[in-house]
């Protein structure tokens, strides 16, 4: 069996599904956390998304102006950005029911890119299924994909190295962030396109409908075992290394769409958390009085 | 009188929107004042305080803190917000909750000096606090809660200390102990207060005024049943529960006193 593990490994498209599953696992423990704290998880949803009209756009613009540089992903990257900006605008966020908004955006993303990939002659150029865009397939990443994730991982780790403390202020009080001097409304912002940069770290392996599953389960299950934020941080990527790496075994061994399992690994482990959390010592919240 | 004005509030109306909360209020807070609000639900309180703390601006009016507008002068107060606001299950602890207060004085920084953390400690000690440093803040109680929050005021030093309802989660028997704080601190700072607990605050503080919509103001710490009525729209007793007439005694004790 371990022998058999070694010689997996061997394949690229295994080290690719592993350094993919890293890549991922680093960028959900961290955004995924500030997703999970600040609650912000119905408008990551939405941001997620709309990277489905993103990566039908890529394809479209491959097939109509030749442009095959173009990777899918730096589609997805684009609209996730400029789902980011529209809903942290402030006419978004105070005039217009923030809920509805996402919602709209949500949904025009998903309808322009089944449109964009139907219009495109699958026997002119390669893409990938529709069901493996929306579910992921970490079997199926390209360099290119890669390195791609990697400039983005690398981009998410500087910008919350740096603000991380602003960032902690903003998402514990926001009303302490304003008198403290911060600019909430960019951080706020910034906090948003952060959410769309890890969204497109995340899409390659789970797929955009499980990218919400990926960007809050592992934070949340770390979030039942400790009381600091780089902790929670730390150990979701961790959480989320093993989980994918678990995940995408099974589904390479028992041939399941990797995707899915990866997220049910996790699921299972956090409701398993879940459960045996009062046999480990007496955790947080012993006392809420009053 | 030549003592400092620390805030000085003229014909301010202010409120969110097109909506106006508060309306024409004057008012002059000096330095060393510990000042006390009180009014119903809805009557303002936190917009005044928002007011003040430059985060809504006056519809009309100026607000000046120390003869300057509040934007300039946000390094010199200490903000304790209502806990209530807080999402308990925020994974962090005391110490990293007064940190925070450094935020205010220090401007942007990547990390945390250990000039910051010595500050928190002694702003913790002031409290009496710094035993609970690594505790996770749920595992706080409502009053124990509080005090870390004043810690984080008092972490950058400022000469005026506002606190909105700063006994909402404090259990009676906490209470006492809370407010002999505040005395302790108004030897050094500039306290107002906004409470609806009629009950507590006449004892404590040195001035007083009503705020429901308008603001009632008095020069001594009385608050005299016109005032009341007029802030409540509702006859006395019926406002001061569990304490009833103990307001109005303390106000006609008070000013027999004068009138010899």
């Amino acid at each position: 069996m371990f022998g058999y593990l070694i010689e997996l490994f061997s394949y690229p498209f295994v080290q690719r599904m592993f350094l993919a599953g890293l890549l991922a696992s680093i960028s959900c423990g961290i955004i995924g956390t500030f997703v999970v704290i600040k609650r912000i998880v119905f408008i990551s949803g939405g941001i997620a998304h709309t990277t489905f009209g993103g990566i039908g756009f890529a394809y479209y613009l491959q097939y109509t102006l030749d442009w095959m540089w173009l990777d899918p992903l730096l589609g997805a990257l684009f609209f996730a950005v400029i789902a980011a900006i529209i809903m942290g605008l402030p006419m978004v966020r105070l005039k217009l029911r923030e809920d509805s908004t996402i919602g709209v955006l949500w949904v025009i993303g998903m309808a322009l890119g089944i449109i964009f990939l139907n219009a495109v002659d699958r026997s002119v150029i390669i893409i990938q299924e529709p069901v493996s865009i929306l579910f992921g397939n970490i079997l199926l990443i390209s360099m290119q994909d890669i390195y791609i994730m990697i400039a983005l991982v690398i981009v998410i780790l500087i910008i919350t190295a740096f603000l991380f403390k602003d960032l902690q202020i903003l998402t514990f009080d926001e009303e302490f962030a304003r008198i403290s001097g911060i600019n909430v409304f960019a951080l706020n912002l910034l906090l948003l396109i952060l959410v769309a940069l890890s969204t497109v770290v995340l899409i390659e392996v789970v797929g955009v409908i499980l990218v919400i599953a990926m960007l809050t389960i592992p934070a949340a299950t770390a979030g039942l075992f400790t009381n600091n934020l780089k902790n929670m941080m730390l150990f979701a990527i961790i959480i989320g290394i093993i989980t994918t790496f678990v995940g995408s075994m099974i589904s390479l061994l028992s041939n399941t769409p990797p995707g899915a399992v990866i997220v049910l690994v996790m699921g299972l482990v956090f409701i398993g958390m879940l459960l045996s959390k009062p046999l480990f010592k007496q955790h947080k919240g012993s006392a809420v009085l009053s | 009188m030549n003592k400092k004005k620390a805030i000085e509030i003229k014909n301010l109306t202010a409120g969110y929107h097109n909506e106006t909360v508060v309306e024409n209020i004057t008012c002059t807070i000096y330095e060393g004042d510990f000042f006390g609000i009180i009014g119903p639900n809805g009557g303002g309180k936190s917009t005044l305080l928002k007011s003040i703390l430059g985060l809504i601006k006056p519809q009309k009016g100026t607000i000046t803190i120390y003869q300057k507008p509040p934007a300039q002068m946000r390094t010199m107060i200490g903000y304790v917000p209502q806990y209530a606001e807080y999402d308990r299950d925020y994974p962090i602890s005391v110490m990293d909750v007064v940190l925070m207060g450094r935020r205010n004085i220090r401007g942007y920084h990547p990390r945390y000096t250990k000039d910051d953390k010595t500050e928190t400690v002694q702003a913790l000690k002031t409290v009496h606090m710094d035993k609970y440093l690594q505790r996770h803040i749920s595992e706080l109680s409502g009053g124990q809660r509080q005090r870390v929050f004043i810690a984080r005021a008092l972490v950058s030093h400022p000469k005026i200390l506002l606190l909105d309802e700063p006994t909402a989660s404090i259990d009676k028997e906490s209470q006492d102990s809370f407010y002999t704080l505040l005395q302790t601190l108004n030897k050094e700072m500039t306290i107002l207060l906004v409470t609806h607990d009629i009950g507590v605050i006449s004892s404590y503080v040195s001035r007083v005024a009503c705020l429901n919509r308008y603001l009632f103001t008095h020069d001594e710490k009385v608050v005299t049943k016109e005032m009341i009525e007029a802030t409540y729209n509702c006859p006395v007793d019926l406002i001061a529960h569990g304490v009833p007439h103990r307001v109005l005694e303390e106000h006609t004790h008070i000013n027999n006193k004068k009138k010899r």
